[in-house]
């Protein structure tokens, strides 16, 4: 498959502060992926040096294998950026039709109504007069309007009410079903891990974790076998012989067994006689595992 | 080719909708026209001619005041709301974009040009021959060049405020000092040694001239260009000192 998006060792400084910490990831043609991190984690500042809006302190990226400023670049992103942006004086209609014509092989305007949920009436009405939604809806628009083969979106979402959210998110997947490359960042982990193939997750301006969310969930081994029994104590000393137990302990009247197979901690609870019920298996989620990543890097420190 | 085409059409119709640049630019000059030749007796001694010369002024007065506010607060806006930002990411240079505003703001020059002269024509019958008509047009819309400058300069600013600010009180102490309100002869002897250095002078007085069957003068040429090229210089260093990210 072809590369995309190839990010080797790029750092970006502000006075003396690293934004962006030595990053270096690589985006095939079709991902769908999201860079995902709290506030400040330097995804904004990613996205920024792979539009080439800001240059890079140390470090090389590149887009479809060119600089990012290069026109035919251009010519192949889409994008929406945090800010909501609107060209005063022009109507919906007419700034779609301008805007449009800089592209080589632009969408129709009737694809873009379809694809963006725009009305007739919004239409006709002057950018400067829309409300927040329709503003949103009116960037997406103009994001797509050139038939991007790669569209970056930073915080998509954010102002948007939750019919907006889904109808956006659905049109996402339809676009990567027609083998788009996307790539958006987001501080919802519930986004990332329902609409992405791929997370990218930064932290204090490095990449902490890459793969796909159940990777990421796997990664750090939150599943866990837990059940209440007679004899704690007992279970505790048989269970903890077994190499499949990676940790064990008693909490309130239950015993917590966390384990990469919990297949395999279900069949010992019976060989070993333990007594146990009211079994229960507990799969990470993804915040949690989100809060510990973060967390741990943050007593790294 | 098309591009430009398109792109010089959509600033046009921009400025055309915007109510400032219609208040300031057409109805201002036209209504002060109307009062000074027309409600308030000036007691000039020769009324075609002051006619014929406030009307020149009231013309270079809106160009100029477009080319400054028009154009200077809407690149601030235009970056202030991130469509800067987002007209650098489509595949449009920054050549075609900067071009298309100034050949959109020279069209809707034309435009007021032909509006404040057929007023004049039409509330005191100003008659001029042929190529005065024409030669005092193109003089307005030709030395407005270094007030577009002047806009580019105020377009650097961070805040609309700023610049809606600065650019009004640069714009009126201009236009008051340089003549275009009133003539530079009836201002204190010391006004008037300031007034002939100022651009919007010199810019007034090249019309000035013209309608009264002169060519405008070499020294009025020069200080234009001193001007256009010192905003120039001006815009270049400061930008470069923005861009240092």
């Amino acid at each position: 498959m072809t590369e995309i998006v190839r990010v080797q060792h790029v750092s970006k400084t502000f006075h003396d502060k690293k934004a962006v910490n030595d990053v270096s990831f690589s985006i095939k043609k079709g991902e769908v992926v999201a860079i995902l991190g709290p506030n400040g984690a330097g995804k904004t500042t990613t996205i920024s040096m792979m539009l080439g809006l800001m240059h890079p302190t140390n470090g090389d990226l590149k887009l479809f294998g060119l600089d990012p400023s290069d026109k035919k670049v251009r010519e192949k992103i889409g994008t929406m950026l945090q800010e909501v942006s609107v060209m005063n004086g022009l109507k919906v209609k007419e700034l779609l039709e301008l805007i449009r014509n800089y592209y080589p092989n632009p969408l129709s305007l009737k694809e873009l109504i379809q694809l963006t949920g725009l009305t007739e009436t919004d239409l006709k009405t002057r950018a400067e007069k829309l409300s927040g939604g329709q503003k949103r809806r009116l960037s997406f628009a103009l994001a797509l309007s050139g038939n991007p083969d790669l569209i970056i979106f930073d915080e998509p979402t954010v102002g948007m009410d939750i019919t907006s959210r889904n109808r956006f998110w659905k049109t996402i997947n339809q676009l990567a079903d027609q083998g788009k490359t996307i790539i958006f960042t987001t501080h919802y982990l519930q986004e990332a891990d329902d609409v992405a193939e791929r997370i990218l997750l930064f932290h204090n301006g490095s990449i902490i974790a890459d793969g796909t969310p159940a990777e990421i969930k796997a990664r750090i081994a939150k599943q866990a076998v837990s059940f209440a029994t007679d004899d704690p104590i007992y279970s505790l000393e048989k269970l903890n012989k077994h190499a499949v137990v990676t940790n064990i302990y008693q909490k309130n009247n239950r015993v917590i067994v966390q384990t990469e197979d919990t297949d395999a901690v279900l069949a010992l609870l019976f060989e070993e006689k333990v007594g146990a019920r009211q079994i229960q298996i507990e799969n990470g989620k993804l915040d949690e595992a989100f809060e510990q990543l973060t967390n741990e890097q943050q007593e790294a420190m | 080719m098309k591009i430009l085409r398109l792109q010089c059409k959509a600033e046009m119709l921009r400025v055309l909708r915007n109510p400032y640049f219609v208040f300031w630019s057409l109805l201002m000059p036209i209504v002060f026209y109307f009062i000074f030749t027309k409600v308030v007796n000036t007691g000039a001694p020769d009324k075609t001619e002051w006619q014929a010369h406030y009307l020149m002024s009231m013309t270079s007065f809106s160009v100029m005041g477009s080319s400054i506010m028009t154009l200077g607060i809407r690149m601030v806006q235009e970056r202030q709301q991130g469509w800067a930002t987002f007209m650098r990411l489509t595949p449009l240079s920054d050549t075609v974009y900067f071009f298309a505003q100034m050949m959109g703001q020279t069209v809707i020059h034309l435009f007021s040009i032909v509006v404040i002269f057929t007023a004049g024509a039409i509330i005191n019958g100003v008659t001029l021959s042929f190529t005065q008509w024409i030669f005092s047009g193109l003089w307005i819309l030709l030395a407005s060049i270094p007030f577009l400058g002047l806009g580019t300069l105020i377009g650097l600013m961070r805040r609309v405020e700023t610049a809606a600010g600065v650019s009004n009180v640069l714009y009126m102490a201009m236009a008051v000092a340089g003549g275009m309100w009133m003539p530079l002869e009836i201002m204190p002897k010391i006004m008037q040694n300031i007034g002939k250095w100022l651009p919007s002078y010199n810019f007034g007085n090249g019309a000035w001239e013209i309608v009264q069957g002169n060519a405008p003068e070499w020294r009025n040429i020069l200080i234009l260009i001193a001007y256009l090229v010192l905003f120039m210089l001006l815009s270049k260093y400061i930008r470069r000192k923005q861009e240092a990210v």
